[in-house]
């Protein structure tokens, strides 16, 4: 019994140690890496530039992928935003993926639609498509709606629109997203500035909008959330973006592109095979595919991410469906990393091979169960009096203090590049988040990471679940 | 007894040297931690504290600025109207009720004249560039230019851009070959914005690509420009060893309709580059130059995929109706999806020629040709 504690002990001493060290020394890196790529992209941005994009006739063209399953509620605010997007040339496609509601019928009565006889062809498999209309009413002439059967996944409904989309550039996202006025234009600055390289996706900072103000589908007063979960999620999302995204975009390892939010090199897409709707992290799981194509055929390529925030999307403010949100990503990440094992540590594939995904295995999938088992070993090292306290408490200290310093450091990031908040007590109501995140927030992530491969290993059934929105506070109306 | 600093200081040393290396490891991060997270509290501070006095400063300055500019230049009526703007003795006595001996009261007056120049053109513009000058602000611009840093020197081009500065030859086509991007971008612009000898010259010089946002700025320049001598674009499309020249080039063709520069364009056709390839096709297309049709329709077999299908689109945009056959057998005998819907498309282009050959498609074809047909045939659908 004594060995077998010497022996934890020892390892936890040295073997988690030193793991727990090189996380620390990511996170700093990723720190510095993500302030010049913030820098950088301020000194390369001026208000006028976006102008120009958007009166050229040189501008690429973007389909922007909307996909929606019985958002009846809001669906027609939703269109009307993204109708309103700044950008030259661009095409709206909603799918309305098999809706049981009334959203097919308020699309068609409210933007004067017809059914078309459309030349869809299907390079990407997906649930057969039903129907594609039209506007009558020239103003609309760039909303196109593909009624489908339900794929009962996001990653289904986005395919048929890509088999639909008539640019080389498609933006996907949430149908209940709203989206900066800028963003088609921001998100295409990367691509036509790149030299040398294919920018096969490029993604930007996501924002929870529980508490900011909308007015018609725009963003008016940006507020932190009022309530607690949706603002550990919002400390969470600049933390994840802002820091650590920025930082991977510098050196060209960004892990992943939100579904909330990115725009993607159409034919790359396409020719990695699309959205995998079998996968609970489709996302993550289709810019893996599209790296290790581009891998594949030597295509020298690169996945961007900008730090200024172009879409709010609303957090889960209920434990139960954060909880199925959580436990659904971690089962993604899950599946990921066993469904693309081959691509660990191999070098021809790269940083995708030798730095994100070693990464992701080791940092991002094994953290919760070294975490988890590091409290069970410590509570019985603990009861059988083999702690050294003030070492242990001064550990944790360590572990503490840095954890605020990183999200501290992440939301000074984004104070001093885009002050998005008005008054000083928004900023500090974040601030205080990183105190608490560690004793509450963060060993709730812990356990729905751990449901969610405890799902993954069992190959559990689970439904996507419903995202029970609130929906966004408007603007108040002055007289 | 009474414990004094020194003996914590002590005692937290001792700690230090008799523990695990882990221990010391902790206690360094702890250390940097702390002192990171309270100088981020202090940063942030700092920061909102500035912007705040900025905001001040703006809600109190710009009114003041754009009284003084609307009454003392834009509608003074004692400007004398037969002297020249740029030769008028502007009064700026009103102007010293203004901190311009501070930078940032200077270089909110010059934003907000860059701000009216932009909105105003003729007398009032000219106007605004003699203020500017004769309140020597351009010193300030003239300053950043020479400033070490990159982001400056931008800032700086783009100041004289907008306010029409004539900058030497000497001092920015050095610029223009920066290995910075974005001063090089912003220098080339500046350049063709502003040099009075060969706007276009750094064309000749340059190696690196032009990458599409550089071109989408340069476009916008060279289009608006008006008091620019546009030169015949083939020099650089027949001599040009830069693709991206070349490519550019070919779309300020069609921009000008220069057709001068058509047989230049004609003889990229031969080019081993297939992107280079399809963007001459796309550009004779757009040009509509009939004469290429023979030799476009000759080349379709020997061409990958996206020159094909640059060739269809342009022979839909030359609409001379004289290769319908062609089109209408690739139409229906083609195996690619795109080949096929751009046939249809280029089909339905040539409507007033291919009449007969559209009904007799509707009147035959079935399954995903006729879908494809319809679709190319229905107004509705754009793309």
């Amino acid at each position: 019994m004594n060995s077998v504690q010497e022996i934890l002990s020892a390892f936890y001493d040295s073997a988690i140690f030193v793991y727990g060290l090189t996380l620390i020394v990511v996170y700093g890196v990723l720190a510095v890496l993500s302030i010049i790529a913030i820098r950088r992209y301020l000194n390369a941005t001026r208000p006028s530039q976006l102008e120009n994009l958007m009166s050229s006739p040189l501008a690429p063209g973007i389909s922007i992928l909307a996909p929606a399953y019985n958002e009846g509620l809001t669906i027609i605010a939703n269109v009307r935003s993204l109708l309103t997007l700044n950008y030259p040339k661009y095409e709206i496609v909603l799918i309305n993926d098999g809706s049981t509601d009334d959203s097919l019928e308020q699309l068609i009565n409210e933007f004067d639609m017809v059914a078309v006889d459309f030349a869809y062809h299907e390079k990407i498999r997906s649930k057969p498509v039903r129907a594609i209309y039209k506007s009558r009413n020239q103003a609309y002439s760039n909303l196109l709606v593909i009624d489908k059967v339900n794929g009962k996944s996001k990653a289904d409904a986005v395919n048929a629109g890509i088999n639909a989309a008539a640019f080389d550039y498609f933006v996907c996202t949430d149908v209940d997203c709203v989206l900066h006025k800028d963003t088609l234009l921001e998100l295409i600055k990367p691509v036509m500035q790149e030299g040398g390289k294919r920018v096969i996706a490029i993604g930007a900072t996501l924002r929870i909008a529980n508490s900011s103000e909308f007015d018609e589908g725009v963003m008016t007063r940006m507020r932190p959330p009022r309530a607690l979960l949706p603002r550990f999620q919002e400390v969470e999302y600049i933390r994840s973006f802002v820091l650590g995204k920025m930082g991977w975009s510098a050196i060209n390892c960004v892990p992943n592109v939100s579904g909330g939010l990115g725009l993607f090199d159409r034919e790359i897409v396409i020719k990695s095979g699309g959205y995998d709707h079998k996968s609970f992290g489709e996302d993550m799981e289709l810019l893996t595919r599209m790296c290790g194509f581009c891998e594949d055929n030597k295509i020298p390529y690169s996945v961007r991410y900008i730090p200024k925030t172009l879409c709010w999307t609303e957090g889960p403010s209920s434990l139960k469906v954060f909880g199925r949100q959580r436990t659904r990503w971690a089962r993604g990440l899950a599946q990921l990393m066993y469904a693309h094992k081959s691509i660990f540590l191999r070098p021809r594939y790269g940083r995708l091979g030798l730095v994100v995904f070693p990464y992701n295995f080791f940092f991002e999938l094994l953290a919760p169960v070294i975490e988890a088992s590091g409290i069970i070993i410590y509570l019985w090292l603990g009861l059988t009096g083999n702690v050294n306290w003030p070492y242990a408490i001064l550990l944790l200290i360590f572990v503490y203090t840095y954890a605020i310093m990183i999200s501290t450091l992440s939301i000074l990031w984004d104070q001093l590049s885009f002050h998005y908040y008005k008054s000083v007590k928004e900023v500090l109501s974040l601030l205080i988040m990183p105190f608490l995140e560690f004793l509450l927030y963060h060993p709730l992530i812990t356990f729905y990471s751990l449901k969610g491969y405890l799902f993954f290993l069992t190959n559990r059934r689970s439904s996507w679940g419903n995202m029970q929105r609130q929906g966004f506070r408007k603007a108040k109306t002055t007289t | 007894m009474e414990t004094t600093l020194s003996d914590i200081l002590q005692d937290i040393r001792s700690i230090y040297y008799y523990a695990p290396l882990a221990i010391k490891v902790a206690i360094i991060f702890i250390i940097v931690a702390v002192s990171a997270t309270v100088l981020a509290y202090l940063v942030m501070l700092r920061s909102r504290y500035r912007n705040y006095r900025q905001q001040r400063r703006m809600a109190r300055m710009l009114p003041k600025i754009d009284e003084l500019l609307m009454n003392e230049i834009i509608a003074n009526p004692n400007i004398p109207h037969d002297v020249a703007p740029s030769k008028v003795a502007l009064d700026l006595e009103p102007f010293d009720e203004l901190p311009l001996h501070k930078r940032w009261g200077r270089e909110m007056l010059t934003e907000r004249i860059i701000h009216y120049r932009n909105n105003v053109s003729g007398t009032a513009g000219d106007l605004l560039r003699n203020l500017y000058l004769q309140l020597d602000l351009d010193k300030d611009a003239m300053r950043k230019l020479k400033s070490r840093h990159w982001n400056k020197k931008v800032e700086a081009l783009n100041e004289f851009t907008l306010m029409d500065m004539p900058i030497a030859d000497v001092t920015i086509l050095p610029l223009a070959n920066s290995r910075n991007r974005e001063l090089r971008a912003a220098a080339r612009q500046a350049y063709i914005k502003l040099s009075k000898n060969e706007p276009f010259k750094f064309f000749d010089s340059v190696t690196d690509p032009l990458l599409p946002w550089d071109q989408v700025e340069l476009y916008r320049i060279i289009t608006t420009t008006t008091d620019i001598a546009i030169p015949n674009f083939a020099r650089w499309i027949t001599y040009s060893s830069n693709k991206s020249v070349v490519s550019f080039c070919m779309k300020l063709v069609v921009h000008y309709n220069q057709l001068a520069a058509v047989p230049a364009i004609i003889k990229l056709l031969e080019n081993r580059d297939h992107t280079l390839r399809a963007e001459a096709i796309e550009a004779l297309g757009r040009l509509k130059i009939a004469e290429v049709e023979d030799r476009l329709v000759h080349l379709y077999t020997s061409q990958p995929l996206f020159c094909q299908i640059a060739i269809l689109k342009a022979l839909g945009r030359i609409r001379s109706g004289r290769h319908i056959d062609f089109l209408r057998n690739e139409f229906l005998h083609s195996t690619d999806f795109d080949l096929r819907k751009a046939a249809a498309r280029a089909i339905v282009k040539n409507e007033i020629m291919a009449r007969e050959v559209i009904d007799e498609l509707l009147a035959t074809t079935t399954g995903e040709n006729l879908l494809i047909l319809k679709h190319c045939m229905n107004p509705l659908i754009k793309y």
